[in-house]
């Protein structure tokens, strides 16, 4: 249901957005980020790229949040993406690698726990350890 | 040998460096003022960046970054937002060339160098984030701030192997108007442009400048500097800029924006020739620039 009412509000974002477009042309400065769009010769001001890029972005959201992230978080966390970035995340966000762990806390972590196990009995890793029982 | 092959991945670099080094690349260098932030549980993406900012601006510490590139669900830190966290602090982040030189000349020029590595099978992955502070080609190793110690050395074949199983990811994070050694144009263009996004205009200007001193053919470069300029208030700035680029480069966009700067500036009779040097150039701008000359003639 909020992604409904989530995409009603973007539409009619995209209505009102248009219709001031048409109303008052001003003289509007390129951005550098279409520039640099269509020197990669693709598509750029057309609404219909314009709606694309903010699905990807309300689609980005709902992930980052279904990850752990409060939605304000989420938000600003977007909002610092471009919209090559915003695609790339929505596509990567499940498989790309996330940078994390330190080995040396892995293997201590593994240590740990064989020299539990070997205290309950269950292995003999360690000659220094006697088992509970 | 294919097994080889595919255990190594891409070509292994080492030896050729050791064994024929560059000959205007020092021998040694350790970047011994980067400061150290031990990593929490799961957390080598704040502190790899942590480490970074600090090392060229003012200190943040990792506890800050949290909230902008971990990501619970994950257990870590993906790439891009490593990137987008670097340029809400104020930092231009550039991809490097995937090379072992490229990693050493960014070091010896100061700049730590933030890697991913994969310290696991490629089957097996343990992703992790290291900042690079600094190599010696006679031991042939690398010195790394890695999790919770402060000074790891590699040898070089070891950080190649891990290295090269994230296709050799590896950026720097400097203050805009200072530009990495080894980027290239293409990278250090998609650079500005997403650290134009985020940061202050007259810090994305400086980035623009000092890019476009660099590589002054570049026509995307030079409409950053006339956008940033003109986001900070320098109209005059900005009509210069604009003003280059459209005599440097048949561009429409440099055209238009340049005639959209005139008007403001009040040149009426400049605007329009422009604008209509704009609209005659055609192209998928052509709409804007009609736009344009219809404001101008208003």
């Amino acid at each position: 249901m909020k992604q409904l009412q989530r995409l009603f509000a973007m539409l009619l974002v995209i209505c009102f957005s248009n219709a001031t477009m048409i109303q008052a042309a001003q003289a509007a400065l390129v951005t550098t980020e279409q520039i640099a769009g269509m020197a990669a010769a693709s598509p750029e001001d057309s609404p219909h790229a314009r709606l694309g890029a903010l699905m990807t972005r309300a689609d980005v959201q709902a992930q980052l949040e279904r990850f752990g992230l409060s939605p304000d978080v989420a938000k600003e966390r977007i909002a610092a993406l471009t919209d090559d970035e915003a695609l790339m995340l929505a596509q990567q966000i499940e498989n790309a690698p996330a940078g994390g762990s330190d080995v040396l806390g892995v293997l201590l972590f593994v240590f740990i726990v064989l020299l539990v196990t070997d205290i309950l009995g269950l292995t003999k890793i360690f000659p220094f350890t006697r088992s509970v029982r | 040998m294919l097994l080889m092959l595919a255990l190594t991945g891409c070509a292994v670099q080492a030896p050729q460096l050791l064994g024929r080094p560059p000959p205007d690349l020092p021998r040694q260098v350790e970047l011994v003022q980067t400061p150290f932030f031990p990593q929490l549980e799961l957390q080598c993406g704040p502190a790899a960046l942590a480490t970074a900012l600090s090392a060229n601006g003012p200190e943040i510490r990792p506890r800050a970054l949290v909230d902008e590139v971990f990501l619970p669900g994950r257990e870590g830190s993906l790439q891009l937002e490593m990137l987008a966290g670097a340029r809400r602090h104020g930092m231009v982040a550039t991809l490097l060339p995937g090379s072992l030189e490229a990693v050493m000349r960014e070091t010896a020029a100061g700049h730590p160098v933030i890697v991913l590595q994969n310290l696991g099978l490629s089957w097996a992955p343990t992703w992790h984030y290291a900042v690079v502070v600094g190599y010696d080609l006679d031991a042939a190793t690398f010195v790394l701030r890695s999790g919770t110690t402060e000074r790891l050395e590699l040898a070089l074949r070891t950080f190649e192997h891990t290295w090269d199983r994230s296709q050799r990811w590896a950026f720097v994070a400097l203050p805009p108007g200072r530009l990495p050694v080894t980027a290239t144009e293409d990278e250090a263009t998609r650079a500005l442009i997403a650290f134009e996004r985020n940061a202050p205009p007259d810090a994305a200007a400086r980035a623009y400048a000092a890019a476009l001193a660099r590589w002054p053919d570049s026509l995307v470069l030079a409409m950053g500097l006339g956008n940033a300029r003109h986001a900070t208030g320098d109209k005059a700035g900005a009509e210069q800029a604009f003003r280059d680029a459209a005599a440097r480069h048949e561009s429409a966009a440099a055209w238009n924006n340049h005639a959209s700067v005139l008007l403001e500036l009040g040149r009426r009779e400049e605007a329009r020739r422009a604008a209509q040097h704009a609209v005659e150039l055609g192209g998928p701008l052509r709409e804007t620039a009609l736009a344009t000359l219809r404001s101008i003639d208003r």
